[in-house]
């Protein structure tokens, strides 16, 4: 794991799960798989706290666990999924398109809790989407369940792996790790549940901020204290099938941004006729690009979508673009003859690209200082002398490819820790206007008078108010744009992952 | 009978000249001595020498070498002429200057290669030439401190002048990127004017394509160059804006004899729009920046102190 990626995951960490976490998970991320006893002298935590931590870890399958031949417990962390947080709000905005507010509420509530069982997550999000509706509507357990049943159909969520079955034999003392098995067929299947039932809302009171009573509350308004009937089947969500679909996503929208004549004066829906579609298929399978390929004329003609060369075409599109930004667009009318020539000598650059010779070695340096362009030397003579030598200019898209994704990260890293900066110089200020309204809902609450509730609003001076403003105005801004970067690493390391073979 | 005795006839050392040159001609790509020697038998090698030699050096007779010996041939009587008035040295490094027959020209380098003289020399000498018009130096595009020779009336090639985008040596940036914007321009409104029409897609795109002898004549009658561009030359236009990503290119098979078929094919240009919007990560100022590689916590360059973030929040 690089710098970039283990400073990252503990930035993550950290804002998400706290300090305690944050050390364990960067300490394991670092040496990799580790034993208990080890992690405990390393770190210098107390056993309580890293049991507690690891716990956390796995519920949220960030960190996963080994029984080794000798007999102990080995534990490892997955840099990888660690990163995925960062891409947490894209999943829930998905869901939101797909499924509604309902879908979007349970892919938040399983994000934020690891695993769960379908009752607690549909009795959970009936509460929360209660609340938000108007007075005296509730939401009925049915219609959270439905939205649930879908969306495992559509297996963007999947059951967690279950202790199996074995039988009882006393006599064998228990394995110090359980190991974990799903039978294929099992993943997507939803449990019989009989949930009936409406959303409680909470009343309003002055507890409400503080979870802990809630949780009491919910327990004596008399839920049944039997286990319910699903206990043990816990689910969580599939973030394989969501890249899956991020991945067609972008490849619709390129593909739509290259035909837009085409796209307009297509009609609504899928009533097309026969004709126009086979029309639209073969403009499509004969467009330079390469992504739909006609492969045979079984079935009045076979079409395939050409998944690795799209996703080439886009990780190219994204070098290009952050070429054309960085350097200006004369550099990237270079950078796309290079790649589509391959290898050329200086003086073949100034000619087809039409740049002046000097410009034109100017920008090839800069680019080749930043490692987007490399040399590629062919000796004329054994002695390689540099005056009998040709150097060719080349572009390696996979390494320019991977220096991007370093980038991407560090570039995250950063973001976060200048929010962090910023929250932090102002902490001042955000605790005094917390304070603030607290003061104000209270006093709201046994009904003070507007003079007095003004008068507490005017503990906050004008250009106080200005800077939180600013604050979270820029706050939001950063916030955007770690999201916006994220995409980028989206496209990079699909496109590397399609590109490394599988054994 | 009284014995005669005969006098061995020496030959006027004039008509052997004569009768060499006359040999010349009938032979035009060049006599051995062995001919030379058949058909003056009587003449002495001592002789027959002394006549080469004096041809030589008046300039009438080129000595070349082949397989078989050497070999005499005439020389063009125009340039013996002009000759006249020249010594050795300057006749060998005219013939060089003009057997440099493919590009028309050469380095003077290469001249005092093949004629072995020093450097001194040869500029002694290719002065003179120049000054008696018969050679001309010419600045190469490629590197404009070199100079490559060549004769007089001959025009300069292509590869060294630059062709239609270079005027005295200057590429002419602007002019290349006026036609780049005028041609862009036509193919978009082509683009646009298929759009309209509604029609099946099939036609939609077809008529969005516009072949290069199309664009060649709208360029042609803005009459925006000043010098005559050919086809092949909006072609490299063309390409420049497929590798700026504006443009796509495909090649059909044409008839032979449809205006603008080169070869039976004719390639057709279309405006496109761009595959993907700016990435996320030339969004961020971080993604910019010159000096991303110094930037860490704690250090004098850090994202808590990053003045690029500064103004990119007060945006």
């Amino acid at each position: 794991m690089t710098q970039a990626e283990i400073k990252l995951c503990s930035l993550l960490l950290q804002e998400h799960f706290g300090e305690i976490v944050e050390k364990i998970g960067t300490y394991l991320i670092r040496t990799g798989t580790q034993p208990l006893r080890m992690i405990i002298s390393d770190t210098g935590l107390l056993l309580d706290q890293v049991k507690k931590a690891l716990c956390v870890l796995i519920q949220h399958n960030l960190v996963t666990y080994q029984l080794q031949k000798r007999g102990f417990v080995e534990y490892e962390a997955q840099c990888k999924r660690v990163l995925r947080i960062l891409r947490y709000p894209r999943y829930i905005y998905t869901a939101k398109t797909l499924y509604n507010d309902t879908g979007e509420l349970i892919v938040e509530e399983l994000l934020l809790n690891g695993k769960m069982t379908m009752s607690a997550v549909v009795r959970k999000v009936a509460d929360r989407l209660t609340e938000t509706m108007e007075d005296g509507k509730t939401m009925d357990y049915a219609d959270v369940s439905n939205t649930f049943v879908r969306l495992a159909d559509t297996h963007f969520v999947q059951r967690c792996p279950l202790v199996p079955e074995t039988p009882e034999s006393p006599d064998a003392p228990p394995p110090p790790a359980p190991t974990l098995v799903i039978n294929e067929k099992d993943m997507y299947v939803v449990p019989r549940l009989n949930l009936v039932g409406k959303g409680k809302r909470r009343r309003s009171c002055d507890e409400e901020e503080n979870g802990e009573h809630k949780a009491k509350k919910q327990k004596q308004d008399g839920e049944s204290s039997e286990p319910p009937p699903d206990d043990g089947i816990y689910w969580q969500v599939n973030i394989d099938r969501f890249h899956q679909h991020f991945r067609d996503q972008g490849i619709v929208s390129a593909v739509a941004n290259r035909m837009d004549q085409i796209f307009r004066s297509l009609p609504a829906g899928y009533n097309i006729v026969k004709q126009v579609l086979d029309q639209y298929l073969t403009l499509l399978a004969d467009d330079p690009l390469e992504f739909v390929g006609k492969s045979g004329d079984s079935g009045g003609g076979m079409y395939t979508v050409n998944l690795h060369k799209a996703l080439a075409s886009l990780a190219t599109a994204t070098l290009e673009s952050i070429v054309e930004e960085r350097f200006g667009s004369r550099c990237a009318r270079i950078f796309r003859l290079l790649l589509r020539k391959k290898h050329l000598e200086q003086k073949q650059v100034e000619d087809f690209a039409m740049i002046p010779a000097k410009e034109a070695k100017d920008m090839l340096y800069k680019m080749l200082s930043e490692n987007f362009v490399s040399l590629q030397e062919i000796p004329k003579t054994p002695d390689h002398a540099p005056s009998r030598t040709f150097y060719l200019y080349t572009v390696n898209v996979l390494s320019s490819a991977r220096m991007l994704l370093h980038r991407c990260y560090k570039s995250v890293a950063n973001l976060m820790e200048r929010r962090q900066y910023e929250t932090k110089e102002n902490k001042r200020l955000l605790e005094k206007s917390q304070r603030v309204e607290a003061i104000l809902a209270s006093m709201q609450a046994t009904g003070a008078e507007d003079a007095q509730l003004q008068e507490i609003e005017e503990m906050i001076t004008a250009p106080e108010r200005q800077q939180l403003e600013t604050l979270k105005r820029n706050v939001n801004k950063i916030d955007a744009s770690e999201n916006q970067v994220d995409e980028t690493i989206f496209v990079l390391e699909s496109f590397i992952e399609s590109t490394v073979k599988k054994p | 009978m009284a014995e005669v005795k005969v006098k061995p006839e020496v030959p006027d050392p004039m008509d052997i000249e004569t009768r060499i040159i006359e040999l010349c001609h009938q032979f035009p790509h060049g006599i051995t001595d062995q001919v030379i020697q058949n058909d003056m038998p009587h003449m002495e090698a001592q002789q027959r020498a002394m006549a080469i030699n004096r041809l030589l050096s008046m300039g009438q007779l080129d000595l070349l070498r082949s397989n078989a010996g050497l070999l005499y041939r005439i020389k063009e009587s125009q340039n013996a002429s002009k000759m006249k008035g020249s010594d050795n040295q300057e006749k060998l490094v005219y013939q060089i200057i003009e057997d440099a027959g493919n590009k028309g020209s050469i380095w003077s380098r290469d001249i005092r290669y093949k004629s072995n003289l020093p450097l001194t020399e040869i500029n002694k000498i290719l002065k003179n030439l120049e000054s008696k018009k018969l050679i001309k130096a010419v600045k190469s595009v490629a590197a404009s401190k070199k100079k490559v020779y060549m004769l007089y009336n001959l025009q300069p090639d292509r590869s060294v002048t630059g062709g239609a985008w270079y005027s005295d040596q200057d590429f002419e940036s602007e002019f290349v990127e006026v036609l780049n914007q005028q041609c862009f321009k036509f193919l978009q409104s082509k683009a646009e004017a298929a759009r309209e029409s509604k029609q099946n897609p099939m036609i939609q795109r077809n008529s969005s394509f516009a072949s290069s002898h199309e664009v060649w004549k709208y360029i042609c009658e803005l009459g925006i160059s000043k010098v005559e561009l050919s086809m092949e030359d909006i072609e490299t236009i063309l390409n420049t804006l497929i590798y700026d990503g504006k443009v796509e290119m495909t090649i059909i098979a044409a008839k032979e004899g449809t205006v603008g078929s080169v070869d039976g094919q004719m390639k057709l240009y279309r405006a496109v729009s761009p595959l993907i919007q700016p990435t996320g990560l030339v969004r961020t100022p971080c993604g910019l920046c010159p000096v991303f590689d110094d930037c860490h916590e704690g250090g004098e360059i850090s994202p808590s102190n990053c003045i690029y973030m500064t103004e990119w929040l007060e945006f």
